[in-house]
């Protein structure tokens, strides 16, 4: 696995980066084309996910290791973050109700 | 294998197996902070979503002249210093030291105008009247917890990357250490990147005036 990444050189690398760095100008000119809250918020995390999952894959070399460390590692985090949302009907009801600060 | 061992009922050669992974231990070791500090990372940025819906008041203070420019700037140093990284973990493997240190060396540089960046931002936020429980402008006060907050856990995170990349040259260098200490230091440093692309648009973008 290692022989068949350097084989391939630093160039899938640069071409990562630089789908990295586009990401980035998205997300900014996006930003300002006045989309509505939410559809901003979703944009944003969408394209994010797109920017974690090309740099775990390639960066972090998760596209070169074995498929059970990926299996065995991303269920767990994703897990843990679904586990987290719970919080959301809360902050719902409180954006909802509009309660003024003490 | 140990005589102690053996009475303990582990089977001979066990301790020799090949990983599962196929992977070396310090490696699936720093997977494994990796996914926990992810799950930190994430459970900081749901407190910040939470924080936000919640407050009705809450302030969108960031203009694109200095702070979104300079966040495009700190995410581009970090997304660089991971091509660099790249760079020293490539050339480590191929045996050709002087090159990897040459990559270490650069990552460190643009760790360093990551950290200068920030420590800029931060001190133009204080100056401003920003603090962990002050909004100077008349909103919610909990704005500035958060962003000192996410953007200083992540610092520290850079800044402990920074020593432990400085740590592991000095000790490649006098072959101390080997191309595996400089892969796993390298996929700490690019999970680092990868927290950016989170807090660059969720704490910056979406705090556009």
């Amino acid at each position: 696995m290692t022989e068949a990444r350097q084989n391939a050189g630093m160039k899938p690398y640069i071409v990562v980066w630089m789908g990295l760095i586009l990401i980035v100008a998205i997300e900014v000119w996006l930003t300002y084309q006045h989309l509505p809250a939410g559809r901003l918020l979703a944009s944003l995390l969408v394209l994010a996910f797109i920017g974690a999952a090309l740099g775990a894959m390639y960066f972090m070399h998760l596209r070169y290791e074995r498929a059970s460390l990926s299996w065995s590692l991303i269920p767990y985090l994703i897990f843990a973050l679904v586990m987290m949302d719970h919080v959301w009907p809360d902050a719902f009801r409180l954006m909802h109700q509009r309660l003024s600060a003490p | 294998m140990g005589e102690s061992a053996m009475t303990m009922g582990i089977r001979p050669g066990a301790l020799t197996e090949p990983s599962p992974y196929g992977i070396q231990s310090k490696k699936l070791a720093i997977w494994l902070f990796i996914i926990a500090d992810a799950a930190t990372f994430g459970a900081v940025l749901f407190a910040y979503g939470y924080l936000r819906v919640a407050n009705p008041n809450w302030t969108r203070p960031f203009e694109f002249w200095p702070t979104i420019a300079n966040g495009i700037a700190m995410t581009v140093a970090l997304l660089t210093s991971s091509l660099a990284m790249m760079g020293a973990v490539q050339s480590a493997q191929a045996g050709r030291k002087s090159p990897s240190l040459r990559w270490l060396g650069m990552t460190i540089a643009l760790g360093l105008v990551f950290v200068l960046l920030l420590v800029r931002e931060w001190s133009a936020m204080i100056g401003a009247g920003w603090r962990l429980s002050q909004n100077p402008q008349g909103g919610s006060v909990l704005f500035g917890a958060t962003f000192f907050g996410i953007t200083g856990l992540h610092l520290l995170h850079v800044i402990c990357g920074v020593v432990a990349i400085a740590v592991i040259a000095i000790g490649f260098d006098r072959n101390r250490l080997d191309a595996g200490h400089v892969e796993t230091t390298a996929l700490y440093w690019h999970f680092l990147t990868l927290v950016q692309m989170f807090v660059f648009p969720l704490v910056y973008l979406m705090n556009v005036r």
